[in-house]
């Protein structure tokens, strides 16, 4: 019964931080500040024609930057955590969901290519594409064709960090433009395009790791 | 063209980011050297830092080009500049002793050097980003790389630590987003600098709940008592290294921001819960070194003493308006910062050679190993606040500026907490002096970790000589 009257508590208290929450922020008038416009406005210099692109990739490419950092970092703790267990053998999954698996993949690379390339005048970009790419390793995983990862070689490593060592040389590069990530505004959709580039690859391996790394523990 | 190419503020990023990236790459157990020239760099860089900002005043670096608020802009001031300088004075030490401390095939070592190199960068962008969401990817950076340096390679009680520490961090960092959140939805912008002339005494509502949010979050991250529960098993638990970057660098990093905040754009709203947290400072000083005293382990014992000192910096906010309050703080941070990192350094050599981590079982230490209880007894004068340390200088100053204001309660506080302390340090030493038991058997440990201990623990106290340098530097003030 204790436990009970906890979560009565907990519960009429969060509801009534959001009770207040809720009429403060009904209270608001217009901000004295809008973005809108300044966004709109310089997006001929920053090489695409997405405002969300060029927020992520160029206003606030700084914070992109460090955000990939944050998702490296994520994989690095969950390497340090579990060690290096083997991973368990792959099971063969139903010859159907194999069949499915084969077929749905290389549509899922066709996508993932096409959401990299759409991000620069439309919704997309390397996260997107990059999250596809994963999706389509997990499934790769789950009926079987792809073993589980025990620990990251050389090669699995760079390819990792690849992408988020490129987004820090093209920033550090940039810095002859007069300060970190400093587009030339002629040069800034290639280079973008790069950055993304490498993202999408390097992204889709730390999330896919994400899964692999973890799918031993499962299954042991 | 070329002076923005060098200019150290960038560098002291992209540098930790570049060593850690490449560590990671190296493999496992590898990248200790690269992290070591990379962070002795560091410390030239944070110097040519505080020179620049000591000369000139405030230094921005335009990330893109763009210039707030459509862009992020970093600045650095005299405060940024000091803890940049207090962060590479003691990540360079710490590295030196990580690498002897983890052997090679250490599970716990295997993947340090490129999580060091993410706090540090994590760290380093905190103390010198003027934009409160860029703060908190900041926060995100410091306090993930934390957590897995806590997790690292340890045993379950480690990993549940680890945990509870995480659910902390994340919840702390989640109250600050929503304030961040709630504060751009009330003015439209991150940007402190541009935030500043917005926020005036008639804000909304709202803006007091973002403010509230924003500190409680602080709070927790910074284990402010009662909100301290993470800090004991997680400081305690990790290795040695690791311990004494978190104590003496990450629980700094999110008072630091409080301290942004207030002075900065929040500064209308916050001063309102100034006697709030100077209580809690209080209860913590209290507390934290009661549970020192009573501690059976010798790294429990100093994880509270970390408790008990974080309480000192919360004394400081309701005089902060008073000449000398900030200066007291900041002084009180790196005396922590240097004597914790030295004795948890210290603590982490006398368990590699004794084999357990019990207090009582320290008897015969000083003659056994007299580097390191030396090193011991300097980080704990600091502690005490013994002249000629620089604890010594930041618990006088907290005094004056006490006194000065009429606030004679905080002075008593500040004088009870220095006893409360003495009683904790000379609990080991009393320990270490007695006679060595005769079963009793020393493992040899490596001379650089004595030393690099000692070189921690003789900064704090030497700082005392050299605190006026350091006032100078944070004089320089947006």
């Amino acid at each position: 019964m204790k436990r009970y009257s906890l979560v009565v508590l907990v519960l009429s208290l969060a509801s009534a931080f959001v009770f207040f929450l809720g009429r403060a922020m009904l209270e608001l008038g217009p901000t004295a500040i809008d973005l809108r416009a300044p966004v709109a406005a310089h997006l001929a210099e920053s090489g695409v024609t997405h405002p969300v692109t060029a927020v992520l990739l160029n206003y606030r490419g700084y914070d992109t930057l460090l955000e990939i950092a944050v998702l490296l970092l994520a994989l690095l703790a969950i390497l340090a955590v579990v060690g290096e267990a083997p991973a368990s053998p792959t099971r063969a999954a139903h010859p159907v969901l194999q069949a499915l698996g084969r077929l749905a993949v290389p549509l899922m690379v066709v996508v993932a290519v096409y959401l990299l390339w759409a991000g620069a005048f439309r919704p997309g970009g390397a996260f997107q594409a990059g999250a596809v790419l994963a999706a389509a390793a997990v499934l790769l995983h789950l009926v079987g064709l792809l073993p589980g990862w025990s620990k990251p070689r050389l090669g699995l490593r760079f390819g990792l960090a690849a992408g988020f060592a490129l987004f820090l040389a093209v920033a550090a590069g940039l810095l002859t433009q007069g300060s970190l990530l400093q587009y030339p505004p002629a040069a800034a959709g290639v280079l973008i395009l790069l950055i993304e580039s490498g993202l999408t690859v390097s992204l889709a391996l730390i999330l896919a790791g994400l899964f692999l790394l973890l799918s031993r523990e499962a299954e042991a | 063209m070329l002076e923005p190419l060098f200019d150290p503020l960038v560098w002291l990023i992209l540098l930790p980011l570049a060593w850690a990236t490449l560590a990671f790459v190296l493999g496992p157990g590898r990248g200790a050297w690269p992290a070591i020239a990379g962070l002795a760099t560091q410390c030239w860089l944070a110097i040519e830092l505080a020179q620049k900002v000591g000369a000139g005043g405030v230094t921005n670096h335009v990330v893109g080009g763009w210039g707030a608020p459509l862009g992020i802009d970093l600045a650095v001031d005299g405060l940024s500049a000091a803890m940049l300088l207090l962060t590479q004075a003691v990540a360079l030490p710490l590295a030196i002793y990580a690498r002897s401390y983890f052997k090679l095939n250490d599970p716990a070592g295997t993947w340090f050097w490129p999580l060091m190199g993410f706090l540090i960068a994590g760290l380093n962008a905190l103390f010198v980003s003027a934009d409160l969401f860029n703060l908190y990817v900041t926060l995100e950076l410091v306090g993930l790389a934390a957590v897995g340096l806590v997790a690292a390679g340890g045993g379950a009680q480690q990993v549940a630590a680890a945990l509870r520490y995480l659910f902390a961090t994340l919840v702390g960092s989640g109250a600050y987003l929503l304030g961040v959140a709630l504060i751009y939805g009330a003015y439209g912008t991150v940007s402190i600098s541009t935030l500043l002339p917005l926020v005036t005494n008639d804000a909304p509502r709202l803006v007091w709940i973002a403010g509230g949010l924003m500190v409680s979050g602080l709070m927790l991250k910074t284990a402010l008592f009662p909100f301290h529960f993470w800090l004991p098993p997680a400081h305690g638990g990790a290795p040695a290294p690791v311990s004494a970057l978190l104590s003496a660098l990450v629980v700094k990093a999110s008072f630091y921001l409080i301290l942004r905040l207030w002075l900065g754009p929040l500064q209308t709203v916050l001063p309102a819960f100034a006697w709030l947290l100077a209580m809690l400072g209080a209860a913590a000083i209290f507390w934290g070194s009661w549970q020192a005293i009573r501690a059976v382990k010798l790294k429990r014992l100093i994880a509270y003493s970390t408790v008990a000192q974080l309480g000192y910096l919360f004394l400081i906010f309701p005089m902060l308006a008073a000449h000398g309050a900030l200066e007291a703080g900041v002084m009180q941070i790196f005396a922590h910062g240097l004597a914790k990192a030295g004795m948890f350094a210290a603590a982490g050599v006398l368990i590699k050679a004794t084999g357990q981590d019990t207090v009582a079982g320290l008897a015969g230490s000083v003659e056994r190993l007299p580097v390191t209880m030396f090193a011991f007894g300097l980080a704990g004068m600091t502690l005490m606040g013994l002249p000629p340390s620089s604890g010594f200088l930041a618990k006088w100053l907290i005094i004056e500026v006490a006194l000065a204001q009429g606030h004679w309660i905080i002075a008593m506080v500040v004088l009870a907490g220095g006893l409360l302390a003495a009683v904790y340090v000379l609990r080991v030493l009393r320990q270490a002096f007695l006679l060595t038991p005769a079963s009793a058997t020393l493992t040899p440990v490596p001379r650089m970790l004595e030393w690099s201990a000692f070189a921690l623990a003789a900064a704090s106290v030497l700082l005392g000589l050299r605190g006026v340098e350091l006032m100078r530097l944070l004089g320089a003030m947006a």
